[in-house]
């Protein structure tokens, strides 16, 4: 039962650190439409940041500039790249940023060779023990500033005027124009949000139990993907729930590995998520929570 | 003489540096006063306004001449984001309310610009003295409103930045007669508080009770102008756009055989009890009638009456909860809707569906994919079969053109076409598929009152030619009476009336469901 438990709390734990990455694809979508296919090189960039500026500055001072440095990367990203495309259509702008995460990936693989860089977080590989059941303490700190995370970015979207005025600028971009919204800024605005929230999932995803930085880490970053899908391509709520779901599945999946190798065969945690996503997107073809196209005929 | 709020002088817009939208365009608005602009669709109103509120760019237009000066000061070169904080707001046409914020986040999307806390709450608290019915709702979802609420909350948003000149994009588009009234009495209402309104509308009824001074706009071109009595006055706008000299036609059942006959003789349309229910909201209750086979019928009825509902069910596209729905021997509830095209039911939709890139014959070829038989392979390999085929349908979609008046423009892409034509090519991809009952969704909503009666020409003889029934929903009551031979009236999905157009304009309960206050 204990074992049961402490798979269940790993999965949510690791669940909310993919919801991270799933919001930050889900705002990039929702501002300014585009498939941000260079998320996982940002999220590596953010934990790369923290890895090599933290023996000089400390942790927190480097998980600041990280902060800033892949929320910048993500303004730059849209303010000279984007936003210049000749042809700037959905297609257009998801090949490009494949393009992008090539060029971010090989520099930061360049710089880090075959190393796994610690990122030095505070809580090191410390244990939390809640009676019978053991979960790393960076998982804790994770599932706390996540939810802290996201209580702000529902503050932002529905009790500021940056946030709303987002949300019309998502809605439809010519109307909120008329409104005197600037849809430069909103843009800007999500991929800075995207970045930060990237950043801080890099230094979980980096943290105990990981060893450490190392370019791998951007394809992990990939397991995101599905739990932005199933949620719903342009939903923030969605891509928590759908988070929570990959991490539960993945952790029950690897968990009872053992159990299940005679029926699915070794391995089957790394595509159970994919297996979740299609099922969802067969019954639910918006995902859990995205909006419908709405169609009147 | 003190300066205008807005002066615009010898305007030329153009889109993609070649379509000219607007020539030589002049006019001025007066502070505190109401202006109108005239039009019909593709007549460039839109493209005027998007041109005050400098927010051409986003759509592939740009001004190429001339000034628009706004307070004295020449907008070249200014964002659309400045001339809102200015005090220049535009409406845009469609109210574009944002569906999944909801009233209140409307508002405040609104308000963005003001950032002095105290302003926007009383300009909050005005636009909700203006419309109660936001104040009730300022919890919903802006999608979840009915039309016309969505543009009370369209203007609603607009006047949260309290603003100077407010521009109104076809703010009667799609509603009915007793809405536009209350529509207009709100735009009196605002300028009486100080706003001047430049007023766009295909209405010219409603355009003219409304405005001081009123620009006539066709083809990118100022044709008239003066105070808006002058103008209604004139013999010419009184002809086009208001419909005053048009005589009423008495609806004659034709007789004589028809020229290009149906692949198969209409049959009788029988729909008995249909009851369709969106989730716990009846949007058809229990209504029944029958289109008998040749005739021309029409089902009107206010907005959210069910209309589009009912022609959804016929065509396919909606499920019926209850009742059922038979044509000849048929039954088309039980069938998907490619079947119902094989039965030779062919329907329009209200909002335009073509494929815009494609030139008109490829749009009507579409409408003979039933009908054609040659295999992709066959097509590919050019056979002599398929070549044949080809031909044969080119040559169907010529005649149908033909008839429509579209001979010349065959080879012309889709968005260069006028709404009119738009309308008309819409109607020949139907036609194409030969059907032998056509339904018509709204053919004629947005065009003005010259436009209409040429539709109902075509319409005329479409019917005379192809010998085919016809069933029309539109809520344009006196197209609807010189067109048709039996009329169905629906009120929040009830029927409430049937007969001929004359029995149902004399009809008490119609009166009061439909035709507004003034007539009842």
């Amino acid at each position: 039962m204990s074992y049961f438990l402490t798979q269940v709390l790993n999965g949510l734990s690791y669940g909310l650190v993919l919801s991270l990455i799933a919001a930050g694809f889900a705002i990039v979508f929702t501002s300014t439409g585009v498939l941000n296919f260079a998320h996982g090189s940002i999220v590596l960039l953010g934990a790369y940041l923290v890895a090599v500026l933290h023996p000089t500055i400390g942790f927190w001072p480097a998980m600041l500039v990280a902060l800033f440095g892949a929320a910048l990367v993500g303004v730059l990203i849209n303010a000279l790249l984007v936003r210049n495309l000749a042809d700037p259509t959905p297609g257009a702008a998801a090949i490009l940023m494949l393009g992008v995460d090539i060029v971010l990936l090989t520099e930061l693989t360049r710089r880090i060779g075959n190393q796994v860089l610690p990122v030095g977080a505070p809580w090191g590989a410390s244990v939390v023990r809640f009676g019978e059941i053991a979960l790393p303490t960076g998982r804790v700190v994770a599932a706390g500033v996540t939810v802290v995370a996201f209580a702000a970015l529902w503050y932002l979207f529905s009790r500021t005027d940056l946030g709303v005025g987002m949300r019309a600028a998502a809605a439809d971009g010519p109307t909120a124009s008329l409104m005197g919204i600037r849809l430069s800024r909103t843009a800007a605005t999500g991929w800075a949000l995207a970045g930060v929230l990237a950043a801080v999932a890099g230094v979980f995803l980096t943290s105990f139990p990981s060893p450490g930085v190392a370019p791998t880490i951007a394809l992990s970053a990939f397991a995101a993907i599905p739990a932005w899908v199933l949620g719903g391509f342009d939903s923030v709520p969605g891509a928590v729930v759908g988070g929570l779901l990959i991490g539960l599945t993945s952790a029950l999946v690897t968990g009872y590995e053992g159990d299940l190798e005679h029926v699915l065969g070794a391995g089957f945690g790394e595509v159970a998520p994919y297996v979740v996503m299609i099922v969802v997107l067969l019954v639910r073809p918006s995902g859990l929570m995205g909006s419908k196209e709405a169609v009147r005929v | 003489m003190t300066e205008p709020l807005l002066s615009v002088e010898h305007l030329d817009v153009s889109y993609d540096g070649a379509v000219q939208a607007l020539r030589d365009v002049s006019l001025e608005v007066a502070a505190g006063s109401v202006v109108a602009v005239l039009g019909s669709n593709g007549a460039g109103k839109t493209s005027l306004l998007r041109a005050v509120s400098r927010a051409l760019g986003s759509y592939g237009g740009a001004v190429t001449g001339g000034t628009i000066r706004y307070q004295g000061v020449d907008l070249a070169g200014v964002d659309t984001s400045t001339v809102v904080r200015r005090g220049l707001v535009q409406v845009p046409e469609g109210r574009r309310v944002f569906r999944d914020l909801t009233v209140e986040e409307n508002l405040r999307a609104g308000g963005f610009t003001v950032r002095d806390a105290k302003a926007r709450d009383e300009a909050r608290d005005r636009v909700f003295d203006l419309f109660p019915v936001l104040a009730e709702r300022r919890t919903q979802l802006g999608g979840l409103l009915s039309g016309g609420q969505q543009q009370m909350l369209a203007m609603g948003r607009a006047l949260m930045t309290s603003p100077q000149l407010l521009l109104l994009d076809e703010p009667s588009l799609g509603l009915a007669p007793l809405l536009v009234d209350q529509i207009g009495e709100i735009v009196t209402t605002i300028n009486a508080q100080g706003t001047a309104v430049l007023l766009i509308e295909q209405n010219a009824v409603m355009g003219l009770r409304v405005a001081d001074r009123a620009y006539v706009l066709e083809v990118g071109h100022v044709t008239a102008s003066g105070s808006a009595d002058e103008l209604a006055a004139s013999d010419d706008v009184r002809q086009r756009y208001l419909g005053a000299a048009a005589p009423e036609r008495p609806a004659a059942v034709v007789v004589t055989e028809p020229g290009i006959p149906t692949a198969e003789a209409p049959k009788r349309l029988a729909v008995e009890g249909l009851t369709v229910r969106f989730g716990g909201i009846a949007a058809l209750s229990e209504v029944s009638f029958a289109v008998e086979p040749g005739t021309v019928h029409a089902l009107i009825g206010p907005n959210g009456a069910g209309k589009s509902t009912c022609i959804n069910v016929l065509g396919g596209a909606y499920r019926a909860t209850e009742g059922r729905v038979t044509y000849g021997g048929d039954e088309l509830t039980a069938l998907p809707s490619h079947r119902t095209a094989g039965l030779g039911v062919a329907r329009t939709f209200q909002n335009i569906s073509l494929a815009l890139e494609d030139t008109v014959e490829d749009n009507l070829l579409v409408g003979r994919h039933r009908l054609m038989r040659s295999g992709v392979l066959a097509s590919a390999l050019r056979t002599p079969g398929a070549r044949r085929e080809e031909r044969a349908h080119r040559a169907t979609v010529r005649d149908i053109a033909d008839l429509l008046g579209l001979g010349p423009l065959l080879q012309v892409p889709v968005h260069g076409l006028s709404y009119g034509n738009r309308k008309r090519v819409e109607m020949g991809r139907a036609l194409a598929a030969r059907p032998s009952l056509l339904l018509l969704d709204e053919p004629v909503a947005g065009m003005t009152h010259g436009e209409s009666q040429e539709m109902a020409e075509t319409i005329r003889q479409v019917r005379r030619d192809l010998g085919l029934s016809v069933l029309l929903v539109e809520h344009d009551m006196p197209f609807v009476m010189g067109l048709a031979e039996q009329v169905t009236v629906l009120d929040f999905g009830k029927k409430i009336a049937e007969g001929t157009p004359a029995e149902v304009q004399r009809d008490p309960e119609v009166l009061r469901a439909y035709l507004g206050a003034s007539a009842a």
